[in-house]
């Protein structure tokens, strides 16, 4: 059995929320996959599905607009799951997760707190909500988050490394579990499947 | 300073282009396109800059004239480079130059220009350079006596920076006897303690940083220093966890090609704050490294101020979702020479980028090779 968790990821700014999340829950992270989006994630659910006979795996992915709610995505995406699989949604996007610390966001950002979604599961596009937010920041490495005009993107050039920067370092998921029922039932799930860092996973008959 | 805008006329494989500049530029093309040789553009201004380069010898370093004119050029037309650079303190500068050669095949200046903001400071050739046209044999940029009006520019230019390590030059540095600051690593471990000795404090700090850095993506690398041999040959010793309870010192000609690029490029990215030209940062390094490439630029960009101008074929790269359309130039041959076009002007690759795809799948195949699949038949 292995003894760290494969771990599953849309990108490198999710990556690095998952890694400080799962270091806070002393599990021990195996080889990461990064899928560059739901697309290539959803197409490989099978095989990391199948690979999971062999050791934990946790998929982790936005629910963005795909589903009305977590559940009803889970089961269309993976009715079977196999026993050491864990698909997590988060509810609409990992960065609502960010956003339920608000006193850390708030900081980091440098934009006063009350600007902070307080209940940011209901976000329908969480991450624009951190860029708008850090429109009205002051400081321009922060400014710097929000795309030009004509980039075409969602995210400015500092959004990458800010964002890893920030889930790193000022980011406090036990703290932002209570106001993010998503990642609150994460954690718990993940709890559930982890004792003393290492999943619980009866060996493959 | 940046560069916030570059031309090119009759420049190798280019016929005319005008190309906007960003803080971080991602240069994109097929093979042969000349990412290669617009980022040689930039590095002739800084050879014309450099107090011991000037004109002459950054044209005979290119094979003269007739190599570094373009093949799709109209005959006996000028080859013209011209910059537009935004010094330290936000003043604009254009530098421009056009050469060609004479009956003897000798480089000449057939004009130059300097405009501070709207206001030229120089204007060639002069009353002086109709009287002695031999001083055109020179360029104002690389003589003291001439550039003083506007010094800061060939200040600035001289500190562009080049980089395109080859591991092997590195580790057999005797292959490049005599040449300093080589953009291909052959003095590289000779910067490094020149440094160590001049200036001990930041090394140390460098070192350390690098050290951090390497061993992230070396996980078995415990430690990292610079020592001189008894001939008084500096050496890279890395030293190494593996199954023996005691590790070992390794030298450099142990390391993996990987960790030395990885070690050039990072230490590249902390020597200096003038504009970078980096040449397929990517190679030899994991895919997993190479993603947090652009995040790092963005980074240290912001932090000392430094433009980083990068040509790549990599996916991996380009899959960082904060790159934007404006800061990646698409290199597409044609029959007139190799055209530049800002992705952000491509409306294609636009609607492809708001339609979520990433970056390498908005640009790339529009860059591959038409018939590639017939490589594939290679041997029959």
């Amino acid at each position: 059995m292995t003894p760290s968790v494969c771990l599953v990821v849309e990108g490198v700014t999710d990556l690095a929320i998952l890694q400080r999340l799962l270091g806070e829950l002393r599990v021990t992270v195996g080889p990461t996959h990064v899928t560059d989006g739901t697309a290539k994630l959803d197409r490989q659910l099978a095989g990391y599905n199948s690979a999971s006979k062999y050791g934990p795996w946790l998929v982790v992915r936005d629910l963005d607009q795909d589903a009305a709610c977590a559940p009803e995505l889970l089961r269309g995406l993976l009715p079977e799951p196999a026993m050491h699989i864990r698909l997590r949604v988060a509810v609409r996007a990992v960065e609502s997760w960010l956003l339920a610390d608000g006193t850390a966001i708030s900081r980091f950002l440098g934009v006063a707190k009350s600007r902070v979604p307080a209940d940011p599961d209901v976000l329908v596009d969480p991450k624009g909500t951190i860029v708008s937010l850090a429109r009205l920041s002051r400081r321009s490495e922060v400014k710097q988050m929000a795309p030009s005009p004509r980039s075409g993107r969602r995210v400015g050039p500092a959004y990458t490394d800010q964002i890893i920067h920030f889930a790193a370092t000022g980011w406090r998921p036990v703290e932002a579990a209570k106001h993010s029922p998503s990642l609150s039932s994460t954690i718990r799930a993940i709890r559930e499947w982890v004792v003393d860092g290492t999943p619980v996973c009866a060996e493959p008959e | 300073m940046r560069f916030f805008a570059l031309t090119l006329e009759n420049w190798r494989n280019f016929r005319t282009v005008k190309v906007p500049l960003q803080d971080r530029m991602f240069l994109v093309g097929p093979n042969a396109a000349g990412k290669s040789n617009l980022l040689d553009s930039m590095r002739f201004l800084r050879d014309l800059a450099d107090p011991q380069g000037g004109f002459q010898r950054a044209v005979q370093q290119r094979g003269g004239v007739s190599q570094i004119r373009s093949l799709h050029a109209r005959q006996y037309s000028d080859v013209i480079v011209s910059a537009v650079i935004d010094d330290a303190e936000g003043q604009r500068w254009t530098y421009m130059v056009a050469f060609s050669q004479d009956n003897n095949r000798r480089p000449v200046v057939r004009a130059e220009k300097v405009y501070r903001g709207d206001r030229q400071v120089l204007e060639r050739p002069d009353g002086k350079d109709r009287e002695d046209p031999n001083r055109l044999s020179q360029t104002a940029l690389e003589q003291v006596n001439s550039n003083k009006d506007f010094r800061a520019v060939a200040e600035m230019l001289a500190q562009v920076r080049y980089l395109h390590l080859v591991p092997q030059l590195v580790r057999e540095p005797e292959r490049s006897v005599g040449r300093s600051r080589d953009p291909y690593g052959g003095d590289f471990l000779e910067q490094l303690a020149r440094l160590q000795k001049e200036r001990k404090k930041t090394f140390d700090s460098r070192m350390r940083r690098i050290r951090d850095a390497l061993r992230v993506a070396v996980p078995q690398l415990k430690d990292l220093k610079l020592e001189r041999d008894t001939r008084g040959v500096p050496h890279l010793r890395g030293l190494y966890e593996h199954w023996r309870p005691r590790a070992g010192w390794q030298t450099e000609d142990q390391f993996s090609d990987g960790t030395l690029r990885l070690m050039g490029l990072l230490w590249a990215l902390l020597d200096g704050s003038a504009p970078l030209l980096l040449e397929e940062p990517e190679l030899s390094l994991h895919a997993g490294v190479v993603r947090y490439l652009p995040a790092m630029m963005a980074r240290l960009g912001r932090k000392v101020g430094r433009q980083v101008i990068v040509s790549s074929h990599s996916a991996e790269l380009l899959s960082d979702q904060a790159i934007g359309a404006e800061e990646v130039l698409l290199l597409i041959p044609s029959r007139e020479g190799t055209e530049v076009e800002v992705a952000a002007d491509n409306s294609e690759v636009v609607a492809l980028l708001e339609g979520g795809l990433p970056m390498a799948e908005a640009v790339l195949p529009r860059t591959a090779p038409k018939n590639s699949a017939q490589l594939s038949l290679f041997s029959e």
